[in-house]
């Protein structure tokens, strides 16, 4: 017993974590053993991302304790945390593009000399020794602007190293990775551990977690579900506390649809990078593939793959470089998202926050906003439609009239569904359909699913959850770096299969910005 | 790292050259319209490089340049001062009232000394600053609309001082022991006027503190990106407070030179003056977005538009195509920023590839 507690470099205990509307924390207690990869592993919107960042001190909890070494400690600021030894590396980086790399290693605790004056050569002599001890040396005078999304990610290892790190979060690191980049980052955390570096590991994808882990820790719906060494864990013991049974659940009564028309026949549609975001250099090359009436269709794909670029082309949101689209077999141009509204083509948007929900607006408001025609508004049309589509999709408001904000992330995300039905879609484009949603409201996004494509709508769905994909697709499609590596009917769709045809294959295209040489 | 040269990589690198050169004129445009600009006027009018004429530019250029540098810490932030030239306006007006009406203390008329009078003009400035400051970062008010607002009060303010008035006579009085206001803007040390000098000390100051201070690299991390610079421990709302209390502090100098050059405090000095510090620093190369800019850039963007401005008036092109031209100046400015950025962005894989020759 004594000496297990000996064992426990940093505990979570009790922490709870209330947001508008969501309990993302309820009372979870976690142990991190000193000197080994603590895998954190739950779906999105468990509350992982949560919990790191109240250990890192970007958040407080509304409740609970920490104890770092058996103490109480009190984190308020991510530079307390540091001055723990407890550093983080967010998922998204958070490098600043322009500034150089020792610039970012020292960014918010530069050296001085004279009590004012930088001091640049101890800077550029400790960055470098700090990326040489990750096996990456890069100039350090590099712009971090003009460094692949890996050598960023060093970039900010090299930060937490350098601030004698003894517990190193890493949230989601590989997500944006190219598996280059990401064995050398599991080289790196080898390392570290060797080093007498205690990992925090956060990530969704099973065969990272198995490979690397030394414990692991499950959080469902901002509880914890289960907590075990390597040893007592396998894929199944993860799976089946990720996803509880509401995902597993799959229908099986899926109608055959090889009869029904095609809706959608996308035909090799290609888009360039675009110029003005650094980090979406996403490509679609030659994009194939049909949508029948009434089908589901699911994109899975890894982080870049070019889901999101896929479903805004279709939705008139970005422009294509090359290809064509029929919807009903009649040659579309789809330039503008007008013309898809036209074509009965409405996307449900990946960040319902960012680019789907008007805050301010009243939820019926949030609902009608689309399908606002001509020049009166006709409030008692409008409401009767509303009403009639809250009721079909069971969002629970106490008030249509209280601002959108008021629910939660699932009742939200059928908000926006409510809002792209008022247009009577043809086809349904989601991107992440269950992003942010807990267990409950997703197994109900499903089902509305369903009954949606039962009455001959199209859904064309991404996801990065295989879980996801298996559960409601009737066929899915792999994207993976911008083209489709494998077509899976629903019978055939498994986690290795999915994930094997995700992941890029190693060494067909050399990747120009990484400088990854071992020395 | 054994190199073998692949003809495609040699012609790879030719194009790099080139394309570093082109990014590198962009990047110093302004110094090459400096330069054109000299040698255009020059030409033009016999009289623009005499000594007297370049003493008389220098001047008008110090009072835009000292507002473009405090300018140019608000902008790297990603923020804007338009209070600028207001608070010079209020600052003339402190100092003059200072100066002529003294101050009441136990019903008393004291008339404090010159370099109190100076004092005083600053913290009320500052005052002004850090209200400025206050409302960005601590109150999240859009930097656009928080100057604006103390755009108008302090404008308010300078009227209400006199009425409206012009303070005359800030020469002082012996009796009243505060003589000497005049040579803040009329003296000269060394053949160089003195508000040529504060601009110079302020320049070097200035870029003293954006380049080798961790405050100045920290107002490059907020631009850059505001959440990973609060990410990283930097305290995002004292940065921005800094970058305001810089500008002010700019500003109320530029409003004590003005009134010590006239000796006269005008409650309407400085209007649009932020305007023209605005244009220095986008000429100067700073990002209105933030997170990329110098110190430097912003000084020459104040020449350049110093010089065209007293160039075309020598050439007498009349006042009103004189606006014409300064505001297509700027406009192009802008643009060729953009431009710049757009191929900066396209040619990254280039660079990229320079780099990662460079680790070994």
């Amino acid at each position: 017993m004594n000496e297990v507690a000996e064992d426990v470099i940093l505990e979570a205990r009790a922490i709870t974590k209330r947001y508008p509307g969501t309990l993302a924390l309820d009372a979870v207690t976690m142990r991190v053993y000193r000197n080994q990869v603590n895998v954190l592993i739950g779906e999105n919107g468990a509350g992982k991302s949560t919990l790191m960042r109240i250990l890192a001190g970007v958040e407080t909890a509304d409740g609970g304790e920490l104890l770092l070494e058996g103490e109480l400690i009190r984190i308020r600021s991510p530079r307390e945390a540091a001055s723990l030894g407890i550093s983080i590396v967010h998922q998204e980086l958070s490098v600043l593009p322009n500034l150089d790399i020792s610039e970012n290693v020292f960014a918010g605790r530069e050296p001085v000399r004279a009590a004012v004056l930088l001091d640049r050569p101890t800077e550029d002599a400790r960055s470098a020794r700090a990326l040489t001890s990750l096996r990456k040396p890069m100039q350090v005078r590099t712009k971090t602007a003009q460094l692949s999304l890996g050598c960023r990610q060093i970039v900010e290892v090299a930060r937490t190293l350098d601030q004698g790190a003894r517990v190193l979060i890493l949230d989601e690191p590989t997500s944006a990775l190219s598996s280059i980049e990401t064995d050398s980052l599991f080289q790196v955390i080898q390392d570290l551990k060797r080093s007498g570096v205690t990992i925090i590991y956060i990530s969704h994808r099973l065969h990272e977690l198995l490979h690397l882990g030394d414990w692991f820790t499950v959080l469902r719906s901002g509880r914890i579900v289960g907590h075990s060494p390597r040893i007592e864990v396998s894929r199944n013991w993860i799976v089946e506390r990720m996803s509880g049974r509401a995902v597993s659940e799959t229908a099986d009564d899926r109608p055959s649809l090889v009869d029904a028309p095609i809706l959608l026949a996308a035909n090799e549609i290609t888009l360039g990078t675009s110029g003005a975001d650094e980090a979406s250099q996403a490509l679609l090359h030659a994009v194939t593939f049909t949508l029948r009436r009434g089908e589901i269709l699911g994109i899975y794909g890894l982080l870049g793959a070019g889901r999101t670029e896929l479903l805004e082309s279709l939705a008139g949101a970005r422009r294509l470089l090359g290809g064509s689209i029929l919807v009903n077999g009649i040659q579309a141009h789809i330039s503008t998202v007008s013309d898809a509204v036209k074509r009965g083509i409405v996307l449900v948007p990946e960040d319902r926050q960012r680019d789907g929900l008007i805050p301010d607006l009243s939820i019926r408001e949030n609902i009608a906003i689309g399908s606002m025609r001509g020049i009166w508004l006709s409030r008692a049309d409008q409401m009767a439609h509303v009403r009639r589509l809250t009721k079909e999709l069971n969002i629970v408001a106490r008030d249509l009239e209280l601002p959108v904000t008021s629910l939660s992330g699932g009742n939200q995300q059928k908000v926006i569904i409510a809002r792209c039905l008022m247009r009577n879609p043809a086809l349904l484009l989601l991107d992440e359909p269950t992003r942010g949603v807990d267990v409950g409201a997703k197994a109900e996004i499903y089902t509305i699913l369903r009954r949606l494509a039962a009455k001959g709508i199209g859904i064309l769905f991404t996801s990065s959850e295989i879980e996801e994909t298996r559960a409601l697709a009737d066929r899915a499609l792999v994207l993976c770096q911008g083209r489709i590596s494998a077509e899976f009917s629903r019978n055939e769709i498994t986690d290795e299969a999915l994930f094997a045809a995700a992941s890029p294959v190693v060494n067909t295209a050399p990747i120009p910005s990484s400088g990854v040489q071992f020395a | 790292m054994t190199t073998a040269i692949h003809p495609q990589n040699r012609s790879d690198r030719l194009a790099q050259s080139s394309i570093r050169t082109l990014l590198f004129v962009l990047r110093a445009r302004a110094v090459f319209v400096l330069i054109a600009l000299l040698v255009l006027f020059s030409a033009l009018a016999p009289s623009f490089l005499t000594t007297n004429n370049l003493a008389i530019l220098s001047k008008h250029v110090a009072i835009s340049a000292i507002l473009a540098i405090g300018m140019t810490f608000v902008v790297l932030t990603g923020g804007i001062d338009l209070s600028v030239g207001s608070l010079a306006g209020l600052g003339g007006m402190v100092a003059g009232y200072l100066l002529t009406q003294g101050i009441v203390l136990a019903g008393v008329i004291h008339y404090p000394p010159v370099v109190v009078v100076i004092l005083i003009t600053l913290s009320v400035c500052l005052v002004v600053g850090f209200l400025n400051g206050w409302l960005v970062a601590k109150a999240g008010v859009a930097p656009f609309i928080a100057t604006l607002g103390t755009l108008y009060i302090a404008r308010g303010a300078a009227l209400l001082m006199s009425n409206g008035r012009t303070f005359p006579n800030l020469a002082g009085q012996m009796a009243r022991g505060n003589t000497g206001f005049p040579h803040l803007g009329q003296s000269s040390m060394a053949g160089v006027p003195l508000p040529v000098w504060i601009m110079l000390s302020l320049f070097g100051l200035a870029w003293l503190i954006a380049v080798k201070t961790p405050l100045g690299r920290h107002v490059y991390a907020v631009g850059g990106n505001e959440r990973a610079a609060r990410l990283v421990g930097i305290e995002v709302p004292r940065v921005k407070i800094f970058t305001y209390l810089a500008s002010s502090l700019c500003a109320a100098l530029v409003g004590l030179i003005i009134a010590s050059q006239l000796e006269a405090a005008h409650p309407a000095t400085g209007e649009s003056f932020e305007l023209n510090a605005i244009a220095a620093v986008v000429l100067g190369g700073t990002s209105l977005m933030g997170g990329r800019g110098s110190i430097p850039g912003s000084l020459i963007g104040a020449f350049v538009i110093g010089v065209l401005s007293d160039g075309l008036v020598m050439l007498g092109v009349s006042e009103f195509w004189q606006m014409v031209i300064k505001g297509s100046v700027i406009v192009l400015a802008v643009a060729v920023d953009q431009l710049q950025s757009r191929l900066q962005a396209r040619f990254l894989p280039y660079l990229q590839t320079q780099n990662s020759e460079g680790a070994e």
